[in-house]
């Protein structure tokens, strides 16, 4: 049987895939059907009934957004017929909808005042009783019932896409409301995404409500800086008054085909807004000029990469990034197997993914993207998911098939057991398959605490799945085996069907670690910070010796977990100086940052593409043009699988670095919006074991760092192992997340 | 039949009005003209069309009433504009007229919105629900227009009157359980796999089983049928439950469980009817303990299904989602006549759900039980299932009159015919082909038709695939033995015979064409009767004609106050979902009984008995508003070469896109019956 279904809409001849609705193949076919209700990223809605269209011979009308076509039918989307019942259905969203048009925060962006204007409803020939409903007030979002018309977009993307299934519809006919689903009040992630999707009024921002209208203000398209999704948003700025300066009233993204998490739609206003005088920007070239080192964060663009290596040239200074560093040392052991630069796998590839493989990540809280694609792929295609970790996590039960718990530190012990499990039956060279017949499995297994049972699980729940992933986290970058994890991995990706994602820490971790030739940081004298620390600091941070621009505040590009190099841009003007004005004083010479986009280096797949002809948006039909995806650069092939060592064990007190949900780093930290959580937070068990109690002050001592946090019982955590916030502090990005630590308590 | 004043059922015209009660036309459908027993019914409104028991009904207040049933009551509503907006605009209209406020104008609003309800609403329930309405204001068009003109109020309007009514579907109606099937399959299409599961535990606890193999009436029943294919209803069922297990969670019970009453029940027997009657007896807050003979829970489905039909794992989920509830099992205990005595005493009530556990005889010659190779399906089956499930030995005892080489049924190299026809038997022969036997034989009287229509297309299909031979038309006229060993059958061989007059076809012994086929065992399956030895003789409880307990099919209570029975001890050897469907209103009378002594059913019970009388689906009606010709999913199914030898399940079940394209397919055919009683 064919795959594809002909038929006819409105006479014009289309075809449909497998799987695709009416409503989809008329959306290709840029063939127009009015709908309230319809989503693109979720299951149909349904709700709202607008999109009926008559099909030949069929008595009645049928709906377009979840019926698929059949073979030969015609159909037509237009009749007077139609268009009747179009105009009836909206003026019933419109009975009793408040007359608040001018207050609503929509302020014109609306659906159903578009669509009232559209089918002209100029008289209203139905009534209802009214209703008293009140306003609900859920922190960051606030819900106005009376508003709603129960289109249940919201409840759709918080469930299908986000995974927090945390809004439910509230039944009850004319009566119908969304609800916080088993709660008093909402208790989510708060990735605004139900905010998003409102087509009116009901959902709005908080913060946002009341501030603007939307017609005043300007929209400047981005990419999200806060992890390596990549995400697109588009930031909404506006003056306050004469002659004051612009800022960023909200983010909003095209929801149709895209998400965004909390932090990219509320952590906003990360911007610096401290400007430091000449004096100090003279004081910044001379400390370039004798520095011996320049340490830097990877939450900077490609192109202040590039100007960092060209100093390093010029200059003949080392660059300290670890963070960038052992991922790059990491991509190259990979790269040494798989003969390739990148990792094979997307987001994309994620969701459409029946089968994932997810360990070294507390994933929900690390990379929200991938989470979103984890979700998706979970609902739409019922994915088996295997999420392998010392910790379990909540926020993943709904969409995780398989928790393996493994003692921290085994993490190449497991992915031994994965790569012998998975290549049972594959067609691998003899060294591969001498190293996976001398594995230890017993060892292995009894360290790692990985069971023969679940791992047997996974070959019987992946037997049917035909798109599989395999997902590494940034735990394993720093892990003292990490260069056998990566060709354990890039192994497994060689000889199976499953692609690859490796995902980068920072927001440009990945673009760093392909523009940068790092040295090993070690404690000199007269290194220069750049949003890191030094004796002398040029920072978008606080207590920066020169201040420059945050990620929000200057153009550039950053390179994504999909390999994709994407554009950012000014949302906030920065009124002092930045990179590339100081380097011009040491020698180099291109007129602005983004001259530098064209001359990225080729040698890791960059093109050779000017920055103002970089694309930034989503098609209308939802694809990705923005930015450019990397060119695939092979690699040498010399790299050998050793075997696996003693694998590291970890006992007392142990903590995790990994950040609360919507905080990632000290950018995060600035936002006004986002919740700081700073506590140590751990088990019952792991109460017990370090002899603390719920709201104790503690010193938290672990490597050469000491801190003070107050520890919070965490009744969803289990185990042995706490987590440890970074967002607030500076670790080593060097040492692996998983520390042995002393914990004190303080007075 | 029923006698009416007036009625536009399913399109028929009855107007009686202005008759004398003695001249007035009956109707020709069911209709719950009598409520229950000590209540008349006044009116009776519904999807499709009005029936008048009377000249004193209050027709406006009744349009009224029956609107404000899908504004307030249906939990199906409030998902589509038409019908949100809709509904309640048809409320307050028609409340405008019947308290003398209305305009002729709101007589023309009602038609226009009921229009858009009827070809816009997202399901049935938006359709259907003006219908009536729209047929009373056509046939009583001057009732409404008095109230108008004279701006009064309609003639009962500020009295108390009972309406009583319930959201139905065809396949719910069809279901034994009256399971909320497209509740479920909703939370398929929304991908909301925990409110689907929580639709199904409403009525059926028993999720993984019934996703998995239940017959499916519902599906008979299935108005897309009328369309193209009926839905897949059963399989979608399984995606709820395995969402639950597949991610680990807690169970989604639908309902708290009550607290404690200090009213006890016991419950003779952990099968299908056994678990459901304790499941909602507990979640009413009543300790039950449930008193097992075996030493595994889950009765037949356990012992009886083989695990390539029903992993046990999976069952098992079902066991413990009841046992969650507050549940207490005692297994190994043989509940013998004193106990039956005991619980007289020591409970508030007792319910028998032991099942029917004796194999029938095929009643051939020389049919004898010492005879080494005749093995009757139940204990053959038992014995299969312990070792495969429970890794349960076969007794010495078992395996010398068996002649099994092992402890566990081992058939290889061996021959076996089955006597059948229905599920039993088809889960003897693909037993027996796991089992290593090299020959195996299933002699049916009937033909390939009917043993498809007694169990399924699938069941028959893969037992073919696996290599049994079926012989139709054919039934064992005598066993040949050496020294009490089974060494060979005489087969005779049967023809349809039609009858000349038109009556049904008579099956007549070709003479001269039986065989004698040489075997080396014979299971009897063709049926089960209840071994009801424990119970005390002096109760001297009503028997049925199938020597099963007497009950009157709607409260399960036997002749004895307080002792009650359910699922196949009651009705004779059937399906789960009916067992199932038995035992949960068993559990309801019960519930009621024991703390008020008296036996009741609720409104909502019985409706759902008038409502199975009067039959919600209509095999005959036209569907529009749907795409026809879309195909109905197929799940695959483990390779044939590759599951003869093993008990890995069979089915695999559905993949997510064609779950969701199957949930697509469903019409969401919910209706609103109403009664003035």
């Amino acid at each position: 049987m064919s795959k594809i279904i002909n038929f006819k809409i409105d006479g014009q001849t289309v075809e449909a895939q497998k799987g695709e609705t009416i409503l989809q193949v008329a959306r290709k076919n840029d063939i127009y059907i009015p709908t309230m209700c319809y989503i693109e990223k979720t299951s149909a809605c349904a709700s709202c009934r607008m999109c009926v269209v008559e099909a030949e011979g069929v008595d009645g009308f049928v709906l377009s957004c979840n019926t698929p076509p059949t073979e030969g039918i015609e159909i037509t989307t237009n009749t007077v017929a139609l268009e009747e019942e179009r105009v009836n259905i909206m003026k019933l969203y419109d009975v009793n909808h408040p007359l608040e048009c001018g207050v609503c925060d929509k302020s014109g962006e609306c659906d159903l005042q578009n669509k009232t204007l559209e089918f002209n409803v100029g008289q209203q020939n139905f009534s209802a009783k009214d209703q008293q409903r009140k306003i609900e007030h859920w922190g960051l979002i606030n819900y106005d019932p009376s508003l709603c018309i129960m289109c249940e977009k919201c409840t759709h993307v918080c469930n299908e896409v986000i995974g927090d299934d945390a809004i439910d519809v509230k039944f009850g006919g004319y009566g119908s409301t969304i609800i916080p689903k088993n709660a008093e009040t909402l208790d989510c992630t708060f990735c605004g995404e139900c905010i998003a999707v409102c087509p009116v009024g009901a959902l709005v921002s908080s913060d946002f409500q009341y501030s603007a209208n939307a017609w005043e203000l300007s929209r400047i398209p981005s990419t999200c800086a806060h992890c390596s999704a990549g995400c697109s948003l588009e930031y909404e700025t506006r003056h306050h008054g004469i002659n004051t300066e612009s800022t960023i009233h909200r983010v909003k993204n095209n929801f149709e085909f895209t998400s965004l998490c909390g932090a990219g739609r509320f952590g906003f206003d990360f911007q610096n807004k401290s400007v430091s005088d000449n004096a100090a920007f003279d004081k910044a070239v001379e400390a370039l000029k004798n520095a011996n080192a320049i340490r830097f964060s990877s939450i900077i663009t490609n192109e202040e990469a590039q100007i960092l290596q060209l100093l390093k040239e010029k200059l003949d200074v080392k660059l300290f990034n670890e963070d960038a560093r052992k991922f790059s040392e990491f991509m190259k052991a990979y790269s040494s197997v798989s003969g390739k630069k990148h990792h094979s796998g997307s987001l994309d590839a994620i969701k459409q993914a029946d089968g994932i493989i997810i360990i070294g990540s507390r994933i929900a809280t690390d990379n929200p993207g991938v989470r979103y694609a984890m979700t998706t792929a979970s609902r739409h295609n019922g994915a088996k998911i295997v999420y392998a970790h010392p910790i379990e996590d909540v926020l993943m039960q709904n969409t995780v098939t398989q928790f393996m718990k493994y003692e921290a530190g085994s993490e190449e012990g497991v992915l031994a057991l994965l790569a012998n499990t998975l290549l049972k039956n594959a067609d691998v060279d003899e060294a591969t398959r001498a190293f996976l017949d001398d594995l230890d499995l017993g060892y292995i297994e009894a360290e790692s605490n990985v069971g023969e049972d679940e791992l047997l699980n996974i070959t019987k729940t992946f037997a049917r799945t035909q798109n599989r992933v395999l997902i590494i986290g940034s735990d394993v970058f720093a892990h003292e085996s990490a260069q056998n994890i990566a060709k354990l991995a890039a192994t497994i990706e060689k000889y199976t069907d499953f692609s690859l994602v490796i995902i980068p820490q920072e927001v440009n971790t990945l673009g760093v670690s392909l523009i940068c030739d790092l040295d090993i940081d070690e404690n000199i004298s007269n290194v220069v910070g750049y949003n890191a620390d030094g004796d002398f600091i040029i920072s978008a941070l606080e207590d920066a010796n020169l201040s420059v621009g945050a990620l929000n505040q200057q153009e550039g590009t950053v390179v994504s977990i999909d390999n994709r190099l994407l554009p950012l841009n000014v949302a906030v003007e920065f009124k002092g100086t930045n990179l590339n004005e100081i380097v011009k004083r040491v020698g180099l010479e291109k007129e602005n940052t983004v001259d530098y986009t064209e001359v990225l280096p080729s040698s890791s797949g960059f093109q050779a593409v000017n920055f103002d002809s970089l694309e930034n948006f989503l098609d209308k039909y939802g694809n990705d043009t923005r930015g450019y995806i990397l060119d695939e650069v092979e690699t040498l092939v010399d790299g050998t699988l050793t075997a696996v060592a003693d694998l590291a064990e970890f006992n007392g007190t142990v903590i995790y670095h990994s950040n609360p949900v919507l905080q990632f780093n000290s950018f995060t930290n600035t936002t006004k919006q986002l919740e700081r959580d700073t506590t140590l937070r751990g088990s019952a068990q792991f109460s017990a074991a370090a002899k603390i109690v719920d709201g104790e002050k503690i010193e938290i001592s672990f490597g050469t760092s000491t801190i003070t946090r107050v520890f919070k019982l965490d009744p969803e955590l289990k185990g042995t192992v706490a987590l440890n916030p970074t967002f607030d502090i500076n670790v080593a990005a060097n040492e692996y997340k998983f520390l042995k630590s002393k914990i004190v308590r303080t007075i | 039949m029923s006698k009416v004043y007036f009625s536009t059922w399913k399109g028929e015209s009855i107007n009686n009005i202005g008759k004398p009660e003695e001249e007035w036309q009956e109707s020709a459908y069911n209709l719950p003209a009598q409520y229950d027993d000590h209540r008349e019914s006044k009116a009776f409104i519904g999807w499709d069309g009005v029936a008048l028991f009377s000249e004193d009904v209050d027709v406006i207040r009744l349009a009224m009433e029956y609107a404000a049933q899908y504004q307030e009551y249906s939990e199906a509503c409030g998902r589509c504009a038409p019908g949100r907006w809709g509904g309640r605009i048809l409320y307050d209209q028609l409340d405008k007229i019947a308290r003398g406020e209305g305009a002729v104008a709101d007589l023309d609003h009602l038609k226009e919105i009921g229009k858009s309800m009827q070809v816009t609403s997202k399901c049935e329930i938006g359709k259907t629900v003006p219908n009536p309405i729209i047929d009373l204001m056509t046939h009583f068009e001057d009732t409404f227009m008095e109230c108008i003109n004279e701006q009064k109020e309609s003639k009962h309007y500020k009295e108390s009157i009972g309406y009583i009514a319930k959201i139905t579907s065809p396949c719910s109606d069809a279901c034994p359980a009256d399971v909320d099937i497209p509740g479920y399959i909703e939370g398929v299409r929304d991908m909301r796999f925990d409110d689907s599961l929580m639709a199904t535990r409403e009525t059926m606890p028993l999720a993984h089983v019934c996703g998995r193999v239940c017959p499916h009436p519902c599906e008979d029943a299935c108005r897309r049928t009328n369309l193209d294919e009926p839905i897949s209803i059963m399989a979608l069922k399984r995606l709820g439950a395995d969402w639950e297990t597949d991610h680990g969670y807690d169970f989604f019970q639908p309902m708290e469980p009550k607290p404690k009453t200090g009213k006890k029940v016991a419950v003779v027997g952990a099968g299908p009817a056994g678990l459901t009657t304790a499941y909602y007896l507990a979640s009413e807050g009543v300790e039950v303990d449930v008193y097992e003979a075996l030493p595994v829970l889950g009765g037949e489905v356990t012992v009886g299904v083989p695990e390539y039909r029903m992993p046990w794992d999976k069952y098992l989920q079902d066991i413990e989602c009841v046992r969650d509830m507050g549940v207490n099992f005692i297994l190994n205990h043989n509940v013998s006549k004193e106990d039956m005595t005991r619980f007289e005493s020591e409970y508030d009530a007792t319910m028998i759900a032991s099942g029917t556990r004796i194999s029938k005889a095929v009643r051939c010659s020389n049919e004898r039980p010492e005879i080494q190779g005749y093995w009757g399906a139940i204990d053959f089956l038992d014995w299969v299932n312990l070792y495969e499930k429970f890794d349960i030995k076969t007794p010495e005892s078992v395996q010398k009159q068996q002649m099994l080489p092992t402890d566990h049924v081992d058939l290889t190299g061996k021959t076996l015919a089955c006597v059948g026809g229905g599920f039993t038997s088809m889960d003897v022969v693909r037993c027996a082909i796991r089992a290593g036997a090299k020959r195996v034989v299933m002699i049916y009287r009937r033909d390939e038709k009917t043993i498809i229509r007694n169990t399924t297309y699938e069941e028959y299909h893969e037992a073919v695939e696996e290599g049994v031979e079926f012989i139709f038309h054919s039934a064992v006229n005598e066993i040949v033995d050496e020294n009490d060993v089974l060494k060979a059958l005489v087969i005779d061989k049967f023809e349809l015979v039609p009858d000349p007059n038109g009556g049904r076809a008579q099956l007549v012994k070709i003479e001269g064409a039986s065989e004698t086929i040489d075997f080396d065992y014979l299971i009897p399956a063709v049926s089960q009767s209840a071994d009801l030895g424990f119970i005390p003789d002096d109760w001297d409880l009503e028997m049925t004609s199938w020597a099963t307990l007497k009950t009157n099919g709607k409260d399960y209570m036997t002749s004895r106050k307080g002792v009650f029975a359910s699922g196949d001890c009651e009705y004779g050897p059937m399906t789960i979902v009916n067992a199932v469907g038995q035992a949960k209103r068993g559990a309801s009378v019960i519930s009621r009984y024991i703390e008020s002594g008296e036996i009741t059913l609720t409104d909502d019970e019985i409706m759902e008995d008038h409502l199975k009388k009067l039959k919600v689906y209509d095999k005959k009606e036209k569907v529009t508003g749907w795409l026809p010709g879309l195909p109905r999913e197929h799940s695959s199914v483990l390779d044939t070469d590759f599951r003869r030898s093993n008990n890995e399940e069979v089915n695999l079940g559905f993949t997510q896109e064609q779950a969701l394209s199957e949930a697509d397919r469903c019409m969401r055919c919910y209706y609103i019956a109403m009664v003035q009683a």
